[in-house]
C-alpha cells in the first residue's frame, strides 16, 4: 500500500506542479490583455475585451472530463503522447488557463485607480505602469488566485486516472472505490486534505508577509 | 506660465467645462475653489494632460497640452508633479521606493549616488528623513502627503499640481502641508496650482483664485477681495452672514480690505460724530498673515447719512443690506 501511494502522491504532485508553472505563465498574457482593454483599463477596446471575455467564460465552463477528452490529438503533439501523467499535463493546464486569466485580471483590476492616475501624472509609461504600479500592488491577491488556482487543479488531476495519468484520485477509484478497499479511499483522501490544507496555510501565510 | 483660454470639456452631454479662461503666472500660488463636482479637478487633469477638452486652449509655457501625445506627453508630465486626496501611494512599497518610483520609471537607477541624494533630501525638506524604509500602512495622513509631495518633486517639476490635497487631514495638519507648499513655493520656485473646496487652503496660501461654479469661473481675484468683498454665489457657498440681524433701522456692513482692519474707524466714528449704533455681525481673517475682515453695524434711518460720509471720507467700503423678505 505505501509504495502505491508514493508513487501517486508523486504523480499528483508532478501533474499539478507543472500544470499551475505553465498555467500560470500562459494565463498571465490573457489576464494583461483584459485589464488594458476593460472598460476602466489603460487602452479600453471593446471588441478585444468582449472576444477574449467570451474565450475566457467557454474554456471555463467545460467539464474537465469532457476536455481532456477533445484535447487529445493536441496533447499528443504537445506531450508527444496521449495518456500518461505527462500527457495529463496539457488538459490541466488548459483548463486552469481560463480560471488563472481571470483571476489575475480581477486582481489587477483591483488596484486602487488612484495609484495609476498618480503614475500617470509624473509620465510612466504602460509598460511601467503595468509591471511597477499594478502587478507590483497586485502580487498579494495573485498570489492569493494562484493557491486556489494549484487547488482546484488538485481536484481536476483526480479525474486524471480517466487517461492512465495516475496520481491519487485514480488510486482513490480503482483501489478504494472499485475494489471495496476502504483504507485505500481514507487514506488518500486523508492526503489529499493535507495536500490542500497545506497549500491554503503557505497561501495565507505568503500573502500576509507580501501584502 | 499656465494659460488657459475658452476651455470646454464635456463628458458625453453633461458640460463639465464651460468656457473657462484664466491665467497662472510662473511662481504664484493660483487657488481654484468651488463646491465638489464643479469641475475643479477635471480642470486640473487638463493642465497635466490626464484629461481632454473638447475646445478652447490649454498652454503651458506655449506650448498646447492636446497638441502632445505618446512619448512628448509623457515628458510634458515628468515635468508637472501632481498630488491627490487619498495620497495615492504605492502600499507595498516603502517610502524611499514611493519616492523613487518615477525615478525608476524613467530610467534612473533607485540605488546611484545620484538618485539617493535627491530623495534624501526632499524627504530631508517634507520632514520624512527618519521614515525612509516605513511602509505607508505605517503612516499617518499628513505623513503620506509628504511622501506624495517629494514623489512629485523628484522629477524636478516646474509645477505643481494639488488636487484637494489637504480634504482629508485635520485641521493641524492642513496647516502644516500648507506651510509646506508655501516653503517649495518660495524656496524652489515652483509654481503651485491648488483646487480645493476648503476656504482656509486659499486664504492662506493662494496669492489669486478663481471660483467655480457649475464648470464656469463665477469670480477672479485675491482671495481677500472675493472672500469679503463676495459676488452673490460666492457668498452662498461661504454660508454668508446667519440670519441674527436686527430687523429694524438699518444695517451696514464694512468691509476691510487692507491695512484699515488695524485703524480706529469704528470707535472714531462713534466719538466724532458722537452717535451710537450697534455692532452686531464681524469677522476678522487672516489672508497670508494680513489681518482683514468685515463688520455689521446697526444704525438709525436718520444717522444714515452721516455715516455713509463718514465712511466714504475714510475710504471704508459698505454696503447697505437690503431687508430679506
Amino acid at each position: 500500500m505505501g509504495e502505491i501511494l508514493i508513487e501517486a502522491s508523486l504523480e499528483t504532485l508532478t501533474m499539478v506542479f507543472w500544470s499551475t508553472l505553465f498555467s500560470v505563465v500562459l494565463g498571465f498574457i490573457p489576464a494583461i490583455v483584459l485589464t488594458i482593454t476593460a472598460k476602466d483599463g489603460l487602452h479600453p477596446n471593446r471588441p478585444v475585451y468582449a472576444i477574449l471575455d467570451f474565450l475566457v467564460n467557454v474554456f471555463r465552463s467545460f467539464p474537465f472530463i469532457i476536455l481532456m477528452v477533445i484535447v487529445i490529438p493536441f496533447t499528443r503533439l504537445i506531450a508527444g503522447r496521449a495518456i500518461g501523467t505527462t500527457a495529463a499535463i496539457v488538459p490541466l493546464t488548459i483548463s486552469a488557463i481560463p480560471f488563472v486569466a481571470r483571476v489575475m485580471e480581477s486582481a489587477l483590476r483591483s488596484v486602487n485607480s488612484g495609484v495609476i492616475e498618480a503614475a500617470r501624472s509624473f509620465g510612466a509609461s504602460d509598460t511601467n505602469i503595468i509591471f511597477r504600479v499594478m502587478l507590483k500592488e497586485a502580487v498579494p491577491a495573485i498570489l492569493a488566485g494562484i493557491t486556489l488556482t494549484i487547488i482546484s487543479l488538485v481536484g481536476y488531476s483526480a479525474m486524471g486516472g480517466a487517461i492512465g495519468a495516475g496520481g491519487l484520485g485514480d488510486v482513490a477509484i480503482r483501489y478504494g472505490y472499485q475494489q471495496y478497499n476502504i483504507p485505500y479511499l481514507i487514506v488518500t483522501s486523508v492526503i489529499l486534505i493535507i495536500f490542500v490544507q497545506g497549500v491554503q496555510l503557505l497561501g495565507n501565510y505568503m500573502y500576509e508577509k507580501l501584502s | 506660465m499656465i494659460q488657459i483660454t475658452n476651455l470646454r470639456k464635456n463628458f458625453g452631454t453633461t458640460e463639465v467645462l464651460q468656457d473657462i479662461s484664466l491665467t497662472i503666472e510662473d511662481g504664484e500660488i493660483y487657488g481654484v475653489i468651488g463646491h465638489s463636482g464643479a469641475g475643479k479637478s477635471t480642470l486640473l487633469r487638463c493642465i497635466n494632460g490626464l484629461e481632454s477638452y473638447q475646445s478652447g486652449s490649454l498652454t503651458v509655457d506655449g506650448q498646447e497640452v492636446s497638441g502632445l501625445s505618446g512619448a512628448a506627453l509623457r515628458n510634458f508630465q515628468k515635468e508637472t508633479g501632481m498630488i491627490f486626496q487619498n495620497f495615492n501611494l504605492l502600499n507595498r512599497l516603502d517610502v524611499y521606493d514611493n519616492v523613487a518610483l518615477p525615478l525608476v520609471c524613467w530610467g534612473k537607477k533607485k540605488n546611484s549616488e545620484e538618485s539617493r541624494q535627491k530623495i534624501m533630501d526632499l524627504l530631508q525638506l517634507v520632514g520624512l528623513a527618519d521614515k525612509v524604509h516605513e511602509r505607508p500602512d505605517n503612516l499617518s495622513g499628513g505623513q503620506k502627503q509628504r511622501v506624495a509631495i517629494a514623489r512629485a518633486l523628484v522629477m524636478d517639476p516646474k509645477i505643481l499640481l494639488c488636487d484637494e490635497a489637504t480634504s482629508a487631514l485635520d485641521p493641524a495638519t492642513t496647516n502644516e502641508i500648507l506651510s509646506l507648499l508655501l516653503k517649495i513655493n518660495r524656496e524652489m520656485g515652483i509654481t503651485v496650482v491648488v483646487v480645493t473646496h476648503q476656504m482656509e487652503v486659499v486664504k492662506q496660501i493662494c496669492s489669486r483664485v478663481s471660483f467655480i461654479k457649475d464648470g464656469k469661473i463665477v469670480a477672479e481675484g485675491k482671495p481677500e477681495e472675493l472672500f469679503i468683498l463676495p459676488n452673490p454665489d460666492v457668498r452662498q457657498f461661504l454660508g454668508g452672514i446667519p440670519d441674527i440681524l436686527p430687523k429694524q433701522d438699518v444695517n451696514i456692513q464694512l468691509f476691510f480690505l487692507d491695512d484699515t482692519a488695524g485703524d480706529h474707524v469704528i470707535t472714531d466714528l462713534a466719538r466724532e460724530r458722537n452717535l451710537s449704533f450697534s455692532i452686531v455681525w464681524g469677522k476678522i481673517e487672516s489672508f497670508r498673515n494680513n489681518a482683514l475682515g468685515s463688520l455689521v453695524i446697526n444704525i438709525k434711518n436718520e444717522d444714515l447719512e452721516v455715516v455713509t460720509e463718514y465712511l466714504d471720507s475714510h475710504k471704508v467700503r459698505w454696503e447697505k443690506m437690503e431687508e430679506e423678505a
